[in-house]
């Protein structure tokens, strides 16, 4: 990454949504419990396939979800389901 | 789609239901507690760069207070009551007539959250964390800074352990300001070094 | 992978040119460059470890290293004195030309 080229740099705010914000208090809560280090999230998403299509906080989320399958913690298939009842739920009907 | 819609919800991405049901998944599970969650999301929040402008501002009109925070940054940051709980080092490196510093973590986007609270967009980009190393003038030049001539431009990658700060310099012409008014000028931005600080209270 | 030596501020270091697999801290820019010992920073687990869950320990030397701009760009826009430190691992580095250990 350093040295590559590289366009300008986009300095405008995003505000930080809701999620985002429960992307970084999950880590951060795993990680003060033990359950997974900043090196491991690291390099879970450094692991991601599809890591320049997604943002900075959708890397943090399919690490951290890669590495709770990974430990055994969480299945991908509850994770998937509950979040389609999520978005059925948010769907409004 | 139902009319009733908004914008942003249309838009959102499909990451926001996925840690949501992860986050339902734990507490259910008992792997973290609600009191848990909720506490670190209040750690970040109240966090923010008002913090390090504090430190700033204090090492501006307190030399010995500078020396602490060049030295020993975490011990400098818990005297102003800030809480650098994290493990890793706290440096703060001191731009003069001679070196600007610009800090950048080519890796990932290591920042001093533990003080600073949630880097900004840009830090984080590919291209700010590609060219920062390779032309650090080009990318100070666009955030409308230029170091004038015969300054040096050094840039540290927070490749390891190390969390890195600036202590920007005082604008000339403040003599007659407070720590709270001088807190003022630093901006986030320059606590980075991408640019410096603000000249007075009416610059944008 | 490098050996384990102690290194002071100003000895002449270069960052190995290995490839190595897997999560690594220190940036490709910086492979087989050549620069000098700024500080030493202190001992830490390696991160390289930790980051597959394994306990990261004997615990490694980590340094300031710094590098001449002008030696790790052919295309650098500035002065010879502009200067990039990165903070390297002791394994990552060997020592450098004219350099001591």
């Amino acid at each position: 990454m350093g040295g590559s080229p590289g366009g300008p740099i986009d300095k405008s705010p995003h505000e930080v949504e809701d999620w985002e914000r429960l992307a970084d208090a999950i880590n951060s809560a795993l990680g003060a419990r033990g359950l997974q280090s900043t090196d491991e999230h690291r390099r879970a998403i450094e692991s991601l396939q599809n890591y320049r299509d997604l943002s900075y906080y959708e890397r943090w989320v399919a690490a951290t979800e890669k590495l709770l399958v990974q430990k055994g913690v969480l299945t991908d298939d509850e994770i998937s389901d509950r979040a389609a009842e999520i978005e059925r739920r948010w769907g409004g009907t | 789609m139902s009319e009733h819609h908004t914008h942003e919800q249309t838009t959102r991405s499909p990451y926001a239901a996925r840690i949501r049901a992860i986050e339902a998944l734990l507490l259910e599970k008992g792997v973290l507690t609600e009191p848990e969650v909720q506490d670190s999301i209040s750690y970040m929040e109240a966090r923010s760069p008002a913090n390090g402008a504090k430190l700033v501002a204090r090492a501006w009109v307190d030399d010995e207070f500078k020396e602490l925070l060049l030295s020993d940054g975490k011990a400098a940051a818990a005297q102003l009551g800030m809480d650098p709980e994290h493990p890793a080092e706290f440096v703060v490196v001191e731009n003069t007539p001679k070196v600007h510093n610009l800090i950048v973590c080519t890796l990932c986007s290591c920042y001093p959250r533990a003080i600073l609270g949630r880097p900004p967009d840009w830090y984080k980009s590919f291209e700010y964390r590609s060219r920062a190393v390779r032309e650090p003038r080009a990318v100070m030049r666009e955030f409308g800074y230029e170091p004038p001539e015969g300054v040096e431009v050094v840039v540290h990658d927070s490749t390891a352990d190390v969390r890195y700060m600036v202590l920007p310099m005082r604008p000339p012409d403040t003599e007659d300001l407070g720590e709270e008014e001088l807190a003022r000028l630093v901006t986030r931005d320059s606590l980075v070094g991408a640019s410096v600080p603000r000249a007075s209270a009416t610059t944008p | 992978m490098g050996r384990d030596l102690s290194y002071g501020p100003g000895d002449r270091v270069r960052v190995l040119p290995a490839e190595k697999p897997g999560h690594v801290r220190t940036p490709g820019y910086l492979k087989g460059k050549s620069g000098w010992i700024e500080a030493v920073i202190g001992r830490f687990p390696n991160p390289e470890d930790l980051a597959y869950g394994l306990a990261g320990r004997p615990e490694r030397n980590l340094y300031k290293v710094g590098f001449r701009q002008a030696d790790l760009w052919d295309d650098y826009e500035g002065p010879a004195e502009d200067i990039l430190y990165a903070d390297v691992y002791e394994h990552w580095l060997e020592p450098g030309e004219g350099g001591t250990a």
